[in-house]
């Protein structure tokens, strides 16, 4: 079990009648980059908001660095190394991209310290230019860039991203996958995502979700000839692919 | 990348204005004008309380009134049984803290959403107004000081200089001395949301799901912006009660929450100056119309509001800011324009 950052035992989470996580057992290696496949509803945000304490799981257990981190509060989780993208950026739209970074930097660091590791995390995501500007005013492709760079000023050990390359331009995206790829060399990363062409861009091992159960897990060129897979997800795009 | 207040011209300019005024006025002025605008000065302090916390920890409270009749009701308690004002003074900055982080705690622990929060404070400021307006009878005494109920506690001592009971401080010299008061207020108001703190306050203000993502606890710290706040609001009832050398439960009323609310919405959410105009500015109008007999003061005021929200939703401040620095642009456009051979010199 030690050589997981990562696991979730039995992870379940209900709405009322509806079961949006159910019994998932989530195993991952640390320093490995994992990418989460699954249709719209499958619930790979509800998961990602299990572990990361903004939703109480109703059962299992959620273990991270061999901690048991089930209902732990949402700071004390991020605290202990999680960062986490959201699906809709959570920025700070009223102030500046460099004091969003900033903010997150300095948790860890001493003023210096902080203001040089904003710097060099606006630099890493490209974002450098925006820097003075209002987050609340940027494009959503450039919101996801600030939020990322913030995720990774904290510098987390695992790394969640969903849908990180939602509203990016093709070169936006590209510069994401060299990112996601290099933060994969100092942590565990999970990437959830539709973009095939992003997926194919970064993914090794896959684990697919449906109906909020893991489906398959498997390599990615597998799961891309997986007929299964298929029909429950990528469809038309994958034969095109 | 957010400007310390150290190089900020408006910081400087404020606190010189203010400054002007404090040594100025009561050479100037005579003591009825004076003494009205020591009023303002006092009321400018509870308006930067609730500036504070709504403007910088997005916290908004409809009972700010229960701080400020609290801060003022230990003044008066403790003044008139210690038969000094300077303890008492630091109680009504020290007590009504401790409630806020109390009331505080069990309001951003319990995780009450934004709507259940206007209600608690509310509640909190009613029933305060409730309890001391049952408080006539002569049962109810702290030490020497009768609560009076509804009639209030009257011969709150003046201010006098510390450690000398006997150095009352005059009218003018109060005034001084409340001038400084709100200046410190504000310089420390401003440090303090230039500081790491605050900017995380401010951050919470703007998404608080992000600020526990990046690893802070919302709960505390909002816990401590609404003791400050709290602290603040109950140095404004201090100063009030020994203005006015009275008080009585009407310094806890919905009315008081609900001006210092218009005050800083008038004057702008998120800007410091903002709720001191907003309140000098509507202070003055309440006087004004109160002189006419022919309309209702307070539906005239309503109006105004109701104007002032659909016309500058953001507040007399930061619309002029806006004014001035797009102003300031096409100025320096067409000055630009103007003279091509120092732009390119430059």
């Amino acid at each position: 079990m030690s050589e997981h950052i990562l696991s979730t035992c039995g992870l379940t989470m209900r709405f009322g009648g509806v079961t949006a996580v159910d019994n998932v057992d989530f195993n991952l290696r640390d320093g490995e980059l994992r990418c989460l496949l699954g249709p719209n509803g499958a619930g790979k945000s509800t998961f990602f908001k299990c572990l990361t304490g903004q939703l109480t799981p109703t059962e299992g257990k959620v273990t991270f660095s061999g901690q048991d981190i089930t209902g732990a509060l949402t700071h004390d989780i991020v605290k202990k190394g999680v960062g986490i993208k959201t699906q809709v950026p959570n920025v700070f739209d009223g102030i500046t991209a460099y004091e969003n970074v900033r903010l997150s930097a300095r948790r860890k660091h001493l003023k210096p310290m902080a203001k040089e590791l904003t710097m060099k995390t606006l630099e890493r995501c490209g974002i450098t230019h925006l820097a003075k500007r209002e987050v609340g005013l940027l494009s959503h492709g450039q919101r996801q860039l600030v939020e990322l760079a913030m995720v990774l000023a904290g510098e987390p050990k695992l790394i969640l991203l969903d849908e990180p390359a939602a509203g990016m331009t093709g070169d936006e995206r590209d510069r994401l996958a060299q990112l996601v790829l290099e933060s994969a060399r100092s942590a565990a990363v999970v990437v959830v995502e539709h973009d095939m062409a992003f997926i194919r861009q970064i993914a090794k091992f896959v684990t697919v979700f449906n109906r909020g159960a893991i489906f398959r897990e498997a390599m990615i060129d597998d799961i891309m000839q997986d007929r299964e897979v298929q029909e429950i997800y990528l469809g038309k795009q994958a034969n095109a692919a | 990348m957010e400007k310390p207040v150290t190089r900020d011209p408006g910081f400087y300019v404020m606190v010189a204005i203010g400054l002007a005024v404090m040594f100025i006025a009561p050479v100037m002025l005579d003591l009825f004008t004076i003494m009205q605008i020591t009023q303002y000065v006092v009321l400018s302090v509870f308006a930067l309380s609730l500036g504070y916390i709504w403007g910088f920890g997005g916290i908004l409270s409809f009972g700010q009134a229960a701080f400020f009749g609290l801060g003022a009701y230990t003044f008066a308690v403790a003044s008139i049984n210690m038969g000094s004002t300077t303890i008492p003074m630091v109680l009504a900055f020290i007590i009504p803290t401790i409630f806020g982080a109390a009331l505080g705690y069990f309001m951003f622990y319990g995780r009450l959403s934004d709507v259940y929060l206007g209600v608690v404070t509310l509640v909190v400021a009613l029933i305060f107004w409730k309890l001391i307006n049952h408080t006539a009878g002569p049962e109810y005494a702290i030490g020497e000081a009768r609560l009076g109920g509804f009639n209030g506690i009257p011969s709150i001592p003046t201010l006098h200089i510390p450690g000398d009971p006997g150095a009352w401080l005059d009218p003018g010299q109060m005034f001084q001395v409340f001038m400084g008061f709100l200046i410190v207020v504000y310089v420390a108001l401003r440090f303090l949301i230039a500081s790491d703190f605050g900017r995380v306050s401010v951050g919470i203000r703007e998404n608080e799901t992000r600020a526990s993502l990046l690893g802070y606890d919302v709960r505390k710290q909002k816990v401590i912006v609404f003791a400050i706040g709290g602290g603040i609001a109950g140095v404004a009832g201090a100063m009030w009660a020994t203005y006015q050398a009275f008080i009585d439960p009407n310094s806890v009323s919905m009315e008081m929450s609900a001006k210092a609310l218009v005050w800083v919405m008038a004057g702008g959410v998120g800007t410091l100056v903002g709720p001191i105009i907003g309140c000098i500015l509507l202070q003055w109008l309440t006087l004004q119309l109160g002189t006419v007999d022919v309309v209702n003061s307070i539906a005239v005021l309503g109006a105004i509001m109701m104007v002032l929200v659909l016309a500058l939703p953001k507040g007399i401040v930061p619309t002029t800011q806006s004014l001035l620095l797009g102003g300031y642009i096409l100025w320096k456009r067409n000055h630009g324009s103007a003279m091509p051979g120092k732009a390119v010199k430059e």
